[in-house]
């Protein structure tokens, strides 16, 4: 192949494999929308203390999947203490404080973070070779194929989990009417935890899969909240699927644009595709056409 | 209702008169970023600083004019931040008991808030900040008068080295990689000068920038091999150059990589792991224990912090013997009055052995037609070093002399 | 209601003389307080309360969560120094920092004013990530990264030394202060926070949104990019870096900690801003500061306790991010390591436990120690206005049907009314009346047919359209605006503020003595009447009244039937959906009955009585009928 052909080919395969990373965080947001109408604004510091937590558990001599277990677990519980302590008051309160305390709560997590693991970037260690395999010209390397496998992996656990357990169809049922829900028998507070919690746990876990490409640092999910945003927001709060190839575009175009444009223009596609989307289908944005009642 | 009685508790008690001196102390304030992306550097700036200050204090304090006064330090946090820098100039040239300061890592902070220092006349010692407008600023404004120094090997002679090195392998064609901050911008400038200085013997093939933050430098890196880049020539700092060292090596692209001194910083050596090696930087200072002068130096570094390596030895040395430097003006000057102390740093005497050099008369009287005049760095004595096995080590080992003599001028 | 002392003023007053004290006390401060440091952070609060009571335009008044107001304030300070930079004069460059601001941010505000909530914080956030990239990048322009000197220019041949500068930048921020508080005052403004309180109704009584969003928006950026040029000549350098998110979060924080929708709560918050970096470089002060937040915090939850009840989380949540504060001032050697932390603990307690913000709280507090002489109100004169006679129907729909996916709410429906008639509309619950309400009034697009106010054919879907035909609604689940009171409620509905009128409107409906009680404080059946205060306000043609009597208690009942008829005596047709029978029975010319989206029958009260038809609907074939002595009975099932 031509090289400067095979140089695009690289950089939106590379794009598009960590674009896989953008569709996880941004699942974590379709999963709170949905059952609450409200997604965590500091959910990149979640992604950053999923990452932190299975590297102190690696370094304690854990083997790799317990460490990432432990990570996921703690992720969970983080998701849910957003929910409790941010989120819960203000929607019942029907004000947009959320969108406020959980960007406070991230503000905490990163000040935290970099007094406890401190402020460098820091390798973190993963099973695979750090080596990288040769596809038609194009390198891609283990820990970037493990992010994409591990993304894919685990929306598509969470979709089944969703779709054929009694607790995800209950979840399902909130999420479609909380008060119709409530007069079935199922509690909507106790569903839209869970929401929360599986929330934090796949924030976590894209930590802990994105952290050997990218190193652990406390700012290493800056950018990463509002790419998901922009991944959310384009593909609809319906559809995991719609996230995954919402989710390689962006990455890839984001490659692209930095790679035809200069890299300081990186993150535009992200940023202009957030606000195209806004600006024409707001409507279709966040769930279908929503009625105005009165 | 109380939350408010506080805060005028609080605005009130902040505006008494914080001028009362102390009879037997020196205040000298150390600043720099604690927090953010930059606070390697900026705490070991300010740690190698307390060392010497907790050094000469233990000894009694510096003689002035006849009495050992003790030293007392100052810290704050500019975050890397320029306005946050400059409010903290200004904070701290109004405080009237103030000495002298040392600091800044960030160039923009330095362009930003020495002027509150210059109008008030307060020494300052910028270290380990670089960057050539912080000094460039003075000269271009024809300032008849200076009370700023510089103690940092300043990208003037960085990267001057760096594109005599890239001549030295041999190298034609070369790509310059930078960060998008006002150091990497700068940075940047000060290669295509030096290259052109070179006559057609180098050739800039490719200019590549890059996001603080960013860790996929693949795209760059690509460009660079097609445009037939032999070597990188590279400023940024840390976790980013790792990124780059990563990068080739994923690539399959290896060609030096040649930098500032920022390649000797942990959070390089760290994160690339053996894909930094053979990077090539720059360097006054190497944290080498087979380094006799630099040896009492690491060993009390490494005991009072407790750490095994210290984050970015550069800074922390460079802090030391600025402190040290200082004291010394302080006693040949015998007043803690900053124009005096100003004048002994323009005529220090004595000869400071510090972890770097036995320095005498580092700096002469500020002109601004040559703003080398406060530089106490030249490029005798800096040397290139090299990253090999998570250390940086002499990238030329003849160069051993220069690090146990330590510059004479 | 507490005694307190009476200072015999009105609130207005002390507030003006409040705000006097202050700026007298800020303008002096510098001659007893003499440092530059002092004069520096000074310099910056009042640059940063010009920035703050711009943002509280959108994130107090409007409501919206805005993320851009730092990206702005850098557009500005750009837009200044480019223009000092080619030699424009001092205020000239100020007003190139305020255009640079304003023009990108109409351009951001024109696709973002229809959004809401996360979209219009996502949509600005955005816009904020993209406007330092921009900066940065653009390299020929602003110098990229490497940033830009600039030196204050002289002020009309004047120079500005620190002090003369600062004392600048505070008549600039009491005239912004000024001019904020006239124009959330005027109808604008209170059309704005009528706006956030319930849109819907903006919308139908054509207030309007769209315009009154555009004006809390260009304000807020016009300030953001006064006060960036304000910056820029203060520190004399730029660099793109500062104006990202970090900024963002500690100016938004900033104005929900001093207290939104008051020029008050922007000061406090750019004061707090200015302030909390040097609290922490002094230990004790902090430890002094954080023992006396831990008390404030502890009163609420220990009440509780002391109540036997368990502390709400309103109230346990700020004592718990208080005590977190309290232990790192014990434990934590260097507190500056800690900066972010112990400002999000601050934030978080301040923002679950004091929704109002400092300055909020000290309000309620003020007003509990003492009492003001009230606001005279203005007396009475002018009333209902009735419309121009006409020939045309007031309201006619030609063959309207409209479905919701399979489900058809409204099928087929064609009525006309004649002037100053009322015309009743029943049917059981779901039959389609609500919707052809929502229809009527352009909440709704028809599927099919047409709908003509006084001959004028309503666009598709536009509350506003309808609006200006003539046509007004109250609201079947209430949408009071629970930030203004019951004056402002009517006067903000006036096409022209007339508040003898507005007071006259009020007297109609019974409301005169809590003219002055805010929307939030009226009871529920207060706030029906209100809301055909409201509407009488536009001076309709046609009034729609969508159950005005639910969850009325018998005498308002009465009250209601007679404010009825009196409207129609004015010539003001109606319409009213109404499950009351007494009320469709007393004042109704006509009634029209729906079933199923249908209409099943249009009479006279008697007929429809008599209607078997309305009979089968209502009570599934039996053959008694209500009668209308039993004033209890409500005809849904």
């Amino acid at each position: 192949m031509n090289p400067e052909l095979l140089a695009y080919a690289q950089m939106a395969v590379s794009g598009g494999l960590m674009g896989m990373a953008y569709a996880l965080v941004a699942y974590g947001f379709q999963l709170t929308f949905a059952a609450g109408k409200a997604v965590n604004f500091g959910q990149g510091e979640l992604v950053m203390l999923g990452a932190f937590i299975g590297l102190t558990l690696t370094g304690t001599g854990l083997p790799y999947w317990a460490s990432i277990s432990g990570a996921v677990a703690a992720g969970a519980a983080l998701g849910w203490f957003v929910e409790k302590s941010a989120v819960r008051l203000a929607l019942k309160q029907h004000n947009e404080g959320w969108i406020l305390l959980t960007i406070i709560l991230g503000l905490f997590a990163v000040s935290a973070a970099e007094n406890i693991w401190g402020r460098e970037d820091l390798p973190y260690p993963a099973p695979w070779d750090d080596g990288s395999i040769d596809i038609f010209g194009i390198s891609v390397t283990w820990p970037e194929l493990a992010v994409a496998g591990g993304a894919l992996g685990v929306m598509l656990l969470v979709e089944i989990a969703k779709r054929y357990t009694m607790t995800g169809i209950a979840v399902q049922a909130v999420s479609a009417d909380p008060d119709a829900a409530e007069l079935c028998g199922i509690r909507s507070d106790a569903a839209t935890s869970l929401s929360w919690a599986v929330s934090g746990a796949a924030a976590a876990f894209a930590g802990t899969i994105i952290a050997p490409v990218t190193t652990v640092g406390p700012t290493m999910a800056a950018a990463l909240t509002l790419k998901a945003f922009s991944v959310a927001v384009v593909a609809g709060l319906d559809s995991a699927i719609g996230l995954v190839l919402t989710g390689i575009f962006l990455g890839s175009a984001e490659n692209l644009a930095g790679f035809m444009l200069g890299s300081g223009w990186r993150e535009t596609p992200g940023l202009v595709l957030l606000m195209l989307a806004l600006a024409l289908r707001p409507q279709g944005i966040f769930g279908k056409t929503i009625i105005r009642k009165v | 209702m109380k939350a408010f009685r506080s805060i005028l508790a609080f605005l009130v008690a902040l505006s008494l008169p914080s001028d009362v001196r102390a009879a037997d102390v020196v205040k000298i304030a150390v600043t720099g970023p604690f927090s953010g992306g930059s606070a390697p550097m900026g705490i070991s700036m300010r740690d190698g600083a307390k060392l010497a200050v907790s050094q000469i204090n233990r000894r009694g304090g510096i003689l002035v004019g006849g009495k050992k006064m003790q030293i007392e330090v100052i810290e704050r946090d500019d975050e890397g931040k320029n306005d946050r820098g400059a409010l903290i100039a200004q904070e701290i040239s109004s405080m009237n008991d103030v000495s002298a300061v040392i600091g800044t890592v960030n160039t923009g902070v330095a362009v930003m808030g020495d002027k509150y220092y210059v109008q008030k006349g307060i020494v300052k010692i910028i270290t380990p900040a670089a960057g050539s407008a912080s000094m460039t600023q003075w000269s271009r404004a024809g300032a008849a008068d200076l009370p700023i120094f510089r103690f940092a090997a300043h990208d003037g002679i960085q990267s001057r080295m760096v594109v005599e090195q890239a001549v030295k392998l041999g190298i034609r064609k070369v790509a310059i990689f930078h960060d998008d901050t006002n150091y990497g911008v700068s940075g940047r400038d000060d290669l295509l000068f030096q290259v052109r200085n070179q006559a057609g013997r180098l050739s800039v093939v490719d200019i590549e920038k890059f996001a603080v933050g960013n860790k996929d430098m693949t795209g760059q890196l690509i460009k660079a091999r097609m445009a037939g880049a032999q070597a990188i020539l590279i400023w940024g700092i840390g976790p980013e150059l790792a990124a780059v060292a990563s990068g080739k090596k994923k690539l399959g692209y290896n060609v030096p990589l040649i930098g500032g001194w920022t390649l000797s910083m942990s959070n390089f050596i760290d994160t690339a792991g053996p894909a930094g090696n053979g990077a090539l930087m720059p360097q006054t200072f190497i944290e080498d224990l087979s380094v006799a002068r630099a040896k009492p130096f690491i060993m009390a570094y490494r005991q009072a912090y407790r750490v095994a390596r210290i984050p970015s030895p550069v800074s922390a040395a460079q802090g030391y013997d600025a402190t040290l430097l200082l004291a010394e003006a302080i006693h040949e000057a015998g007043s803690t009055q900053p124009s005096k102390i100003k004048a002994a740093l323009e005529n220090l005497t004595g000869v400071v052995k510090g972890a770097i050099a036995d320095w005498k008369k580092p700096w002469s009287k500020w002109s601004p037609a040559n703003e080398e005049s406060h530089e106490a760095f030249r490029r005798a004595f800096t040397v290139m070093g090299k990253v090999q096995n998570g250390r940086v080590v002499l990238a030329d080992p003849a160069d051993r002399a220069v690090l146990e003599r330590g510059p004479g001028k | 209601m507490s005694g307190g002392i009476n200072l015999g003023i009105k609130e207005k007053t002390a507030e003006h003389l409040a705000r006097l004290a202050l700026f007298c006390f800020l303008a002096f401060l510098p001659m007893i307080w003499q440092s530059q440091y002092a004069l520096g952070l000074l310099t910056l609060m009042a640059v940063y309360g010009i920035l703050l009571i711009g943002l509280d335009a959108t994130v107090g008044y409007l409501g919206q969560v805005n993320l851009a107001q730092a990206a702005l304030f850098g557009l500005g300070a750009y837009g200044t120094a480019l223009a000092i930079q080619s030699g424009l004069p001092f205020s000239l460059a100020l007003l190139a920092g305020v255009m640079a601001a304003l023009l990108p941010g109409a351009a951001l505000a024109l696709p973002s004013l229809r959004l809401d909530g996360p979209q219009f914080a996502l949509s600005t956030l955005s816009f904020a990530s993209l406007a330092v990239i921009v900066l940065n990048e653009s390299e020929s322009i602003t110098n990229g990264a490497l940033g830009i000197s600039v030196p204050r220019p002289l002020f009309f041949s004047m120079e500005l030394d620190a002090r003369r500068f600062y004392w600048f930048c505070l008549i600039v921020l009491s005239a912004v202060w000024w001019a904020s508080g006239l124009l959330f005052k005027s109808r604008i403004g209170l059309a704005i926070e009528a706006l956030r309180d319930s849109p819907t109704a903006t919308d139908a009584l054509g207030i309007g949104s769209l315009k009154h969003k555009a004006v809390a928006f260009a304000w807020g950026s016009s300030l953001a990019g006064f006060a960036g040029g304000l910056h820029v000549m203060n520190f004399g350098y730029l660099q793109p870096s500062a104006f990202g998110y970090d900024l963002m979060v500690i100016l938004l924080l900033g104005v929900v900690f001093g207290g939104r929708r008051n020029q008050w709560g922007a000061f406090t918050g750019a004061a707090a801003v200015t302030m909390l970096p040097n609290l922490l470089s002094n230990r004790m002060m902090f430890s002094v500061f954080v023992t006396l937040g831990c008390l404030v915090a502890f009163t609420a939850p220990l009440k509780a306790l002391l109540a036997r009840r368990r502390p709400a989380f309103s109230e346990s949540a700020p004592a718990a991010g208080m005590a977190l504060c309290f232990a790192l001032a014990l434990f934590v050697p260097n507190l500056e390591l800690w900066r972010k932390g112990i400002f999000a603990l601050f934030l978080f307690s301040a923002v679950v436990g004091l929704p109002e913000g400092i300055t909020g709280a000290l309000v309620s507090e003020i007003r509990n120690l003492l009492r003001f002489s009230p606001e005279p109100l203005p007396a009475a004169t002018g009333g209902i206005s009735e419309p121009a006679p006409s020939d045309t129907a007031p309201l006619r729909t030609r063959n309207i049907s409209k479905s919701f996916g399979g489900v058809i709410a409204v099928r087929d429906i064609s009525i006309a009314t004649e002037q100053g008639e009322i015309l009743g509309l029943i049917g059981p619950n779901g039959s389609g009346k609500t919707t052809l309400i929502n229809l009527v009034t352009g909440l709704y697009a028809p599927d099919e047919g047409s709908v003509e106010i006084s001959g004028r054919r309503i666009r598709q879907g536009s509350l506003m359209a309808a609006s200006a035909a003539g046509a007004s609604r109250t609201f079947q689940n209430l949408q009071p605006f629970s930030s203004l009171t019951a004056l402002e409620s009517i006067t903000v509905c006036q096409r022209k503020i007339d508040k003898p009128a507005a007071m006259a409107l009020l007297q109609i409906v019974g409301l005169e003595s809590k003219a002055r009680l805010r929307c939030s404080e009226l009871s529920f059946g207060d706030l029906r009447f209100l809301e055909i205060g409201r509407a009488l306000a536009t001076q309709p043609s046609l009034l729609l009244l969508d159950e005005p009597a639910a969850g009325m208690a018998k005498p308002d009942i009465a009250r209601l039937i007679e404010l009825i008829s009196s409207i129609r005596d004015y010539g003001i047709t109606i319409l009213i959906i109404e499950h009351h029978q007494d009320v469709i029975t007393e004042v109704c010319n006509r009634v029209a009955v729906m079933n199923g989206g249908r209409l099943i029958a249009l009479g006279t009260p008697e007929e429809i009585r008599r209607d078997p038809l309305v009979v089968e609907a209502y009570l599934g074939g039996e053959e008694t009928v209500p009668s209308s002595g039993d004033n209890h009975a409500i005809l849904s099932c």
